[in-house]
């Protein structure tokens, strides 16, 4: 999984360099569950430029699920990102989940250049058992 | 860094896909999809819902019928994750619509559905109890397509059915009339 690039720059030296990299093209990952929405910045190839979610947000417990946490936590992803100069930006989305539509909401709201919106779910062609029913 | 990868997987396959496709049919499907992608600023006609195994058309499939058309399909490798439902966003596209037209996509897909029958396990007769009732409501919609309830159409199709099912009286064409 992770990608073991060797840096040309740094031999010997401790820690990234440059911490704040300028892209001006990214990725954001919207995992959208039941429960929480995580909002991941990457760069093309997948390297985590900023992330938030819900809780971190400051929401807990239900509220976390709620459309307006995904929202919040999607405008503090984007802002981080914003400050490092990104302008265009693919969204996918995953998960079943009330904060999808919210989410991109506020990443259209922010401003940046979306160039697509791709569902990525991901569905077993019949895999593994899911759990039993819940019986409540 | 992409185009490396790129060219790595064009190394690796183009021994192996040498032979080429003998029927007309899968250029043709090729040429389609490119020109569709090629017409990214019309409203809605490029519409990319994609199945599962992500064979939709994209801006990269001009490239890769030029370069090498037999890996035209391999879109995966390109695009380095399968999706399910692709919206191309145009420029300037209300927010409203853009929300509009991915929750249709993703609605004619069957994400969402698909993902609350596999939260849970369902033995056979829950299997068996939503095929069904799956199939009756794809029947129910093809039976009756959808009729504006205040059309006087209407009426006037049931008052035919009535007399259609009087059959006492010869119709009115017959000879023997």
């Amino acid at each position: 999984m992770a990608k073991a690039i060797p840096k040309k720059g740094s031999r010997g030296r401790i820690g990234s360099r440059k911490s704040t990299r300028k892209i001006p093209k990214g990725v954001i990952h919207i995992q959208a569950s039941f429960n929480n929405t995580i909002v991941t910045v990457t760069d093309v190839r997948g390297r985590v430029v900023s992330w938030s979610s819900a809780g971190t947000c400051g929401f807990r417990g239900t509220r976390r699920g709620t459309p307006f946490a995904a929202q919040t936590a999607a405008g503090n992803a984007i802002r981080a990102v914003v400050d490092q100069g990104m302008q265009r930006a693919e969204v996918m989305i995953k998960g079943p989940g009330l904060g999808r539509d919210a989410a991109l909401r506020a990443i259209r709201r922010s401003g940046i250049l979306l160039t697509f919106v791709r569902d990525v779910t991901p569905m077993p062609h019949n895999g593994c058992r899911p759990p039993k029913k819940r019986r409540v | 860094m992409a185009s490396s990868v790129l060219a790595n997987f064009l190394s690796i396959f183009t021994p192996l896909k040498a032979p080429p496709q003998p029927s007309k049919a899968p250029p043709s499907n090729i040429s389609l999809s490119t020109e569709s992608s090629s017409k990214h600023k019309d409203a809605f006609a490029p519409m990319v819902a994609s199945s599962n195994s992500s064979s939709s058309s994209s801006c990269s499939g001009d490239l890769m019928s030029v370069v090498c058309p037999s890996l035209a399909y391999a879109n995966t490798l390109y695009f380095r994750s399968a999706y399910n439902v692709q919206v191309i966003v145009e420029d300037n596209e209300p927010e409203e619509k853009l929300l509009g037209r991915f929750r249709r996509e993703v609605m004619k897909a069957g994400v969402i559905q698909e993902c609350k029958r596999r939260r849970y396990f369902e033995n056979k007769q829950e299997e068996k109890k939503r095929k069904h009732r799956e199939a009756a409501k794809r029947n129910r919609r093809r039976r009756t397509p959808f009729r504006n309830p205040n059309d006087e159409k209407l009426e006037g199709v049931s008052k035919k059915r009535e007399d259609d099912d009087d059959n006492w009286d010869m119709p009115s064409d017959s000879p023997l009339n």
